[in-house]
Formats: C-alpha cells, structure tokens, sequence
C-alpha cells in the first residue's frame, strides 16, 4: 500500500513538474521517463496489493453463495489458478526482462528491461500474498472479496 | 468449427468461466490468453511484452488522475456544498429529492469520472434522507445507479479516456461529445422521476439569497470542471495534465479552503488512491493482451464481417448491431476489458462505413454506460442496491422503467451525429476530422 502511495505521489509530482517546466519554455524531456516508470510499477504494486486484500475486479463470486467443503474447494481452486498465472509472470517476465536488454528507452538510453522488470516482482509478490491466503484459508476459512466495484 | 474459432471459444470461455467462478477478471484474462497462446508459434514471453504494452500508453495516466480528483473530493466532504446547491436549485420540485440527486450527478460527473465514486457519495448522503421521506428502497437504488452513469458520459470521463487511449480516438472529442448524451440521460431521469418517481416531501422554493449562498459554497468544486475542459479545448493541456492540474488544485486550494483538517488523512488516500487505479488499469493490461490474441486468430475480422454481411455499409444498422453486441457483453463483463478486446472489430467497422471515430466512440460508451444497470453484472446497480439495503432483485426490477431513458438517448445518439457532434466541431474541430480551410478563416468538415 506504501508503495502505491509513492507510486502515485511519484508520477503525480513528475506530470506537474512536466507542465510547469513546459510552461517556462525549459522542459525536461526525462520527466515523461519517470512518469511511465513511476506509473507501471504503481500498477503492478497496486495488482500485487489488490490481491493480498482480494480488492480486484471480479465478474461474480460463486464461491460466495456456497459453504462448507464445496466453498472451501472453489476458494482453494481460484487461488491456484491465480497461483498458476502468477508464476507465468516470474518465468516468462523474467524471460521478457532479459529481452528488454536488447531495447533502450529513449532519451536516456535505459534498457526497456528496467520496466520489463516490474512484470516478474509483481509474480512473486502475487504468488507469496496467494501462498499465505492458502495457507490462513486452509486453517480459518476464507475472506469474501471486499468490493466488486473497482470500476467507473 | 476452423482451428481459430476453437482458440477463440476456448479463451473466451476459460475467460468467463474463471471469471464467473471468482478468479480476478485480470488473472482470469491472463489465464485464458497463456493456455490457448501455447496452442500457437506465438511465444509465451512475448504475451508479457503484450501486458506491458497495453499500459505503456500516455494517455491511460489520465485515469489515476481523474479517480484521484473524484476520491479527494469525497474523502475531504466537499460535495456536501454540490447538494446543498442541488437541493437550493431543485429540492422544491414534485420528488425533490430525486431531482437533487439526478442534478448531483451532473455536477459531479464534472468533477470525476467514476461511477464507483458517485454511488458511493449519494448512497451515503442522500440515500438515508430519501429513505426517510418514504422513497421505495428499490427506486432509490435504481435511480442512484442510473444517474452514477453520467459520470462516464460527462467529462471527465475514464471510459472515454480508456476508449481515446485503445482506439486512438481524440480524447477531448470523446470529452465533448459526451456532453448531450450525458444530459439526456439526466434530462430524462427528472423527468422520470417528476411523472412516475415518488412525490417526496415537498419543500418551498429556495430564495434567490439561498440559491446565491448555495452556488458561492459550491464554487471553488465547481471551478475543476473549468479546469479540465478548459485546459484541454484550449490546447494548453492534455487530458493527462488537465487531471493533474486538477489535483493541484484541490490539493493547494480546494482542500484548504473548505476542509483543512482533512489533510492529515492525505497520506493514507494517497495510497488508497494508489490501489484503485492499479485494479482498472492491470486489467486493461490483461484485456490488451486478450485483444491482442484475437486479433491474432483475426476473430474481429470474422465478427466485423458477420456485421457487414448483415448490416452492408450502412452505418446506422452497423451501429445498432454493435450496440445490441455490447448490451449482451455489457451484461457479462465490465466496460474497460469490453472496450480493449472489441475495439480492434469497432475500429474495423468504423472505418469500413466511414462512421466518424468520436461518433461511435460516444455511442458505445453510452452503451456500456447502460450496462452499468443492466443485471447481471451492472456493477452501479450492484453497488448502490448494496448501499441502500436492498435485494439486487428489487432494484433491478424498479430500474426496468429507466432502461427506456438509456434506450432512447442511445437511438437518440446514433440518429443524430451532428446533434452528437456539434460541440466537438465547434470547440475542438480537428478532433473530428476537420481541417482548416487554407484560403478563409475556420474549419471544413466532413
């Protein structure tokens, strides 16, 4: 959550100074680096946090209108299948961030593989927070999502 | 069925199979695009390229901003100062404080660009007042839902931004020409709610001193829809800067003026903020890739041309065939995945029947707008009946009367574009195709 906070506060702060360097005819073009570095590891922090709090977007919840074992076996099969894609995103991101060395960023001529990089910590942080929702789930039971309305 | 079709069947349903079990719409996405890319030569590595590629857009930093516009607002209690104004302009009406919340919403709408942030507020503030002056439960979920709507209508507008951002589409003229939509939409549910809505308390007209003290406390709020649409028709601003400035100016002027106290709590809605948005754009991300998929085993072009077959060029028939596809996707999947997966088959139609992009990006956002209340995924209807104490059930059926609003503006939109399209071309020409005239002053339009 700490780190969405800064996230945000980071690209919020980087667009103004962007508009306000523009505006006094000087501006920085890195800024916009920044912005979009601040901006996609907010997302993947935020969807790594999201999870631990089962604060995503869901289409419904069926799991929710059962209980007993059959609740007990749909929580633990949605948690493997988010399992599932969140090592997907620690191998092939990893794969993709040693790609994203070929790839430089411009202007400052980072490789592309300093973003590409926030694809496999968001699979790890994912996979943790879902191992610990199993194992807490498995012993007390298993939280309901907390809103279905993260969405405009 | 060809080899393409099965991968596309097997996405789509591991997709909503997932996702109606419980599975985050995002991993659900993701889990349906990995199985069926190992049927293919595409690599899986590349599908993360697609993920990244899907947020690495400039014009998606716009959505923080505009959630964030609408969270300070809320969490400082500002749009207590937009009610009282509302109530002093309209609480005197048959149903006052129907009416109220109809003119909330629009004011509102202005401000943020989120349906979540506008059920929240008028489900908490006027929902226990209406409940009090004897308001069905269900009505006032239903019309609380609906009106929410506009805040996707009106600018700022995150479906719009969303729409502008995928499908290349001027931002600003989706902004403008959301506005009669957005008022239709309004104009029609006061006039529901004054002919068929409950009549309420009825209360005396607000004198003149009344209305005048009201809009003096609702002027500093009110000054942020300026802001925006002021920066970005001026062209001193993108949309993304509009929002930051608008930041700004709650953070340095909004805030301090009306609610000092509340900036201690900054830091913790930072960080709330901070997680909001992550939830609508990792899902935009996971949406582009599935988007991607498609387009890869050409599912829009099999679906663009089952609409062209049906509807040749003609571009009215076209548009009310793909608002009758996204009533039915609307009704099972939220409107950003809806918006990403099926714009490359709008953007094919679009351009085969030379339908202006701003005309049919409003029309497909009014639509998804109406899927907001439509069951059984209208989110707005889901939240605000969960506010307001009531079965989905109920609400659903009492906002059946409203759906004729939505309907109506949604014909009313594809009839007529020029109605549709007269503020963009007059305030932001070019958004709609509109070249300067190289020998006279002003614009000509297509």
């Amino acid at each position: 959550m700490a780190l969405c906070g800064l996230a945000i506060t980071g690209f919020t702060v980087s667009v103004m100074c962007d508009v306000i360097t523009r505006m006094a005819k000087s501006p920085w073009l890195w800024l916009q680096e920044v912005t979009m570095t601040f901006f996609i590891y907010g997302v993947f922090f935020g969807t790594a946090a999201a999870t631990r709090r089962n604060d995503h977007l869901y289409l419904a919840a069926l799991a929710e209108s059962m209980s007993g074992r059959k609740r007990m076996l749909f929580e633990i099969f949605n948690r493997l299948v988010v399992l599932g894609v969140a090592l997907s995103m620690i191998w092939f991101g990893y794969l993709n961030f040693l790609d994203g060395f070929r790839s430089l960023r411009m202007p400052s001529m980072t490789p592309l593989a300093s973003l590409y990089a926030a694809i496999p910590m968001c699979g790890v942080l994912v996979a943790l927070f879902v191992i610990e929702q199993l194992v807490n789930g498995c012993k007390n039971g298993f939280a309901e999502p907390a809103a279905t309305a993260k969405t405009p | 069925m060809t080899g393409n079709g099965f991968l596309i069947f097997l996405m789509a349903f591991l997709f909503l199979f997932l996702g109606y079990l419980g599975v985050p719409v995002a991993f659900a996405l993701i889990a349906g695009v990995l199985v069926v890319t190992s049927f293919t030569p595409i690599s899986l590595p590349s599908i993360m390229t697609q993920l990244f590629n899907g947020m690495d857009v400039e014009a998606l930093l716009a959505v923080p901003f505009f959630l964030l516009v609408g969270e300070l607002m809320t969490a400082a209690n500002v749009t207590a100062r937009m009610i009282k104004l509302s109530q002093a302009l309209i609480g005197h009406v048959r149903g006052g404080l129907a009416q109220v919340v109809t003119v909330f919403s629009m004011f509102f709408a202005g401000i943020s660009g989120s349906s979540a942030a506008d059920v929240a507020v008028l489900s908490r503030s006027l929902g226990p007042d209406m409940q009090r002056e004897g308001y069905d439960m269900a009505f006032t979920a239903a019309l609380i839902a609906s009106a929410s709507t506009m805040a996707n209508l009106i600018p700022p507008s995150i479906m719009a931004v969303v729409y502008g951002a995928t499908g290349n589409v001027s931002i600003g003229g989706l902004f403008l020409g959301g506005v009669v939509p957005g008022l239709l939409v309004g104009i029609g549910l006061m006039i529901y709610s004054h002919f068929f809505g409950p009549i309420g308390v009825m209360r005396t007209r607000s004198s003149l001193g009344e209305v005048t003290d009201a809009m003096k406390g609702a002027v500093v709020p009110l000054v942020i829809p300026i802001i925006i649409m002021g920066g970005i028709l001026s062209g001193f601003f993108t949309p993304t800067e509009a929002g930051v400035v608008a930041v700004a100016y709650i953070l340095f002027v909004a805030i301090p003026l009306l609610n000092r106290g509340y900036l201690k709590q900054l830091p913790h809605d930072m960080a709330t903020t901070g997680l909001l948005y992550s939830i609508p754009l990792i899902t935009i991300a996971a949406a582009s890739a599935f988007g991607w998929m498609l387009a890869y085993l050409r599912g829009p072009a099999v679906v663009s041309g089952w609409i062209s077959s049906a509807a040749g060029n003609d571009p009215f028939m076209i548009m009310l065939l793909l608002v009758a596809l996204f009533i039915i996707v609307g009704d099972f999947i939220d409107a950003i995945p809806a918006i990403i997966i099926f714009m490359p088959i709008i953007a094919d139609l679009t351009k085969n029947a030379d339908i202006n992009p701003v005309h049919m990006g409003v029309v497909i956002i009014v639509t998804l707008a109406f899927g907001l209340i439509t069951p059984p995924y209208g989110i707005a209807l889901l939240m605000a009946s969960k506010f307001i104490g009531v079965r989905f059930g109920k609400a659903m059926f009492a906002s059946f009367p409203i759906y004729i609003v939505f309907l109506a503006t949604i014909v009313f939109c594809i009839y007529f574009p020029n109605v549709v399209l007269w503020l963009p071309k007059h305030f932001l020409p070019e958004s709609v195709g509109c070249f300067k005239n190289p020998s006279a002053a002003g614009y000509i339009c297509p």
